[in-house]
């Protein structure tokens, strides 16, 4: 055998075991959604949008945990965007150089990895324990609190790609770095942030353990954040678990909204970032 | 080796002053920028021993030698753009019509208005050609939108760039070629009505078109503006400069009107350099 012809076995050795890999890879991603689809696809209805959930054996819906989701994620959302983003400034373009700056990405790579749970089990401490009841809020500060991390790191990371010429030219034409920061940096760096909050959101969307500990869980209908709130995770979790072959088909359908909503949002922060390549 | 340890040998000529610069440019040539004994560090390592040089008005300036003997460093001080990082520092006298640019009274912003810079790197801002030039005015200047106009469309005239542009004012900057973006940027640096333009290889990422269109442009500026340009390419040096400063190890070695320093030049290294002995 030939030096070329070894070489060229070698390669479809190679090629055959990275196909596989790959098939075995994605093959997991289709059952999980093929096996979604079949289960929750059925039962998807108007109904499930414009009802309550049930007591076992009757009809219903999943109106108030989709809205509690979406309450407690837009509310996260709210309040961990721009901290993150305020901070990850911070690093990437006045704290640069500083000690600070070391520290707080370090510890900020920890509570990118922290276990939801741990996150959970802390906001019940310092916010459900003294209020003496389960609440909204505290659901919101524990997402928030998962938001934050993701959204420093995307902000710097995406900042610090920034050509440093693009500042220079930007201080040199006399623009205070408030400006640069403002008009110049922010702009070529906006597909990145917003994909980082984008992910931050698939993140918390299928977030249970911290809102176990802190919204709980609401059956009825209620947007009031000082009380427990429904939200699509728990409820998945609680119909899952239970005996109920109506409340497991809500679950499916549940699950089914969440993975698809999570979709679309990583398919957006893709076309962003695509495009702010290109641009 | 030989030559260059001939060449440290022979540096124990003294360092050319204004005064000892020959006199044959006749008349009176006011000092726009006058350096003198400016010594620079990167933290402990000292990038500029003593340098003393002007830039005389309305005059182009090039400052030429090999790689790392200090000419974008001096540059970069006269803007105090290096400020920007940290360990960074400059001792000495840089006076700016007699007020010197290192004084930390000056309002540095102010200062950056008055001394403009473009760089090797063509950075437009991720706006539109139009707020590219725009942007840096208005933050300056409080004009109607018909000045405005005006301003831009006169910068980009003054940088030869207007004919090519006129009818994509609001395209992106970025999606002009590498030769319009180094020009969209000098009309950027125009347009603010400088006093001094600083140019750090403004031509080493361009075709040689480009390349001659900004000489081009260089030489008509100089009717309204001092012009310090750091060049690699001696052709372009004798070509664009009125004077130039042969710099070496972080020394200035020999600065004369360019016709001189091209033909009879005084120093041993710049015979050396100019005639591609060594750098």
């Amino acid at each position: 055998m030939n030096l070329y012809s070894r070489r060229r076995l070698r390669n479809r050795v190679v090629l055959l075991l990275s196909v596989g890999a790959t098939v075995i890879g994605l093959g997991w991603l289709v059952l999980i959604l093929g096996t979604l689809v079949y289960q929750g696809l059925s039962g998807l209805s108007l109904a499930v949008f414009t009802e309550m959930t049930p007591p076992p054996g009757a009809d219903g819906g999943l109106l108030n945990p989709i809205i509690g989701s979406l309450m407690l994620t837009i509310l996260a959302v709210a309040i961990g965007t721009p901290i993150g983003i305020m901070a990850g400034t911070y690093m990437a373009e006045y704290g640069k150089y500083a000690k600070l700056t070391v520290v707080v990405r370090f510890i900020n790579d920890i509570l990118l990895s922290a276990p939801s749970i741990v996150v959970g089990l802390f906001v019940y401490e310092i916010l459900v324990a003294p209020m003496g009841h389960f609440s909204g809020w505290a659901g919101a500060v524990a997402l928030a609190l998962i938001v934050i991390p993701v959204v420093v790191r995307t902000t710097e990371d995406m900042l610090l790609l920034l050509p440093k010429e693009l500042r220079e030219s930007a201080t040199s034409l006399g623009l205070p770095r408030a400006y640069v920061i403002r008009f110049v940096s922010y702009r070529a760096a906006r597909a990145g942030i917003i994909t980082g909050v984008l992910l931050a959101i698939a993140r918390i969307s299928g977030e249970t353990a911290p809102l176990l500990f802190t919204a709980l869980n609401n059956q009825f209908f209620s947007t009031n954040l000082n009380a427990p709130i429904s939200s699509l995770p728990v409820v998945i979790f609680q119909f899952a678990l239970s005996p109920y072959a109506d409340w497991q088909k809500l679950a499916w359908i549940g699950a089914l909204i969440i993975t698809f909503a999570v979709l679309a949002l990583s398919i957006t922060a893709r076309a962003l970032s695509a495009s702010g390549k290109s641009s | 080796m030989n030559s260059i340890a001939g060449i440290s040998n022979a540096a124990q000529s003294p360092v050319p002053t204004v005064g000892g610069r020959s006199t044959d440019a006749a008349g009176k040539l006011a000092e726009k920028v006058l350096i003198r004994n400016l010594s620079f560090y990167y933290g402990d390592n000292k990038a500029l021993k003593s340098i003393n040089v002007p830039l005389y008005d309305r005059k182009v300036t090039a400052f030429i030698g090999p790689s790392g003997c200090g000419k974008s460093t001096l540059l970069r001080i006269l803007n105090r753009i290096y400020s920007l990082y940290p360990h960074q520092r400059a001792e000495g006298e840089a006076l700016l019509d007699g007020r010197n640019i290192l004084d930390p009274g000056q309002d540095i912003n102010l200062l950056r208005a008055r001394v403009g810079m473009v760089f090797q790197k063509p950075t437009p801002f991720p706006m539109t050609i139009y707020e590219n030039i725009a942007f840096g005015i208005r933050l300056f200047e409080k004009l109607g939108r018909a000045e405005i106009d005006e301003r831009v469309q006169s910068a980009l005239r003054r940088a030869a760039i207007w004919d090519e542009v006129k009818d994509k004012l609001q395209a992106n900057g970025l999606s002009l070629s590498g030769g319009q973006q180094q020009r969209l940027c000098i009309a950027r640096t125009v347009a603010l009505k400088p006093e001094v333009i600083l140019l750090d290889e403004p031509c080493s990422a361009l075709d040689p078109i480009s390349t001659a269109k900004i000489e081009e442009l260089i030489d008509e500026l100089k009717d309204d503006y001092t012009i310090a340009i750091v060049t690699h390419n001696m052709q372009q040096a004798a070509r664009v400069s009125d004077y130039t400063a042969f710099m070496y190890l972080g020394e200035l070695v020999e600065f004369d009107t360019t016709s001189k320093m091209f033909t009879t030049p005084r120093d041993r290294r710049t015979q050396d350099y100019i005639t591609g002995r060594f750098g």
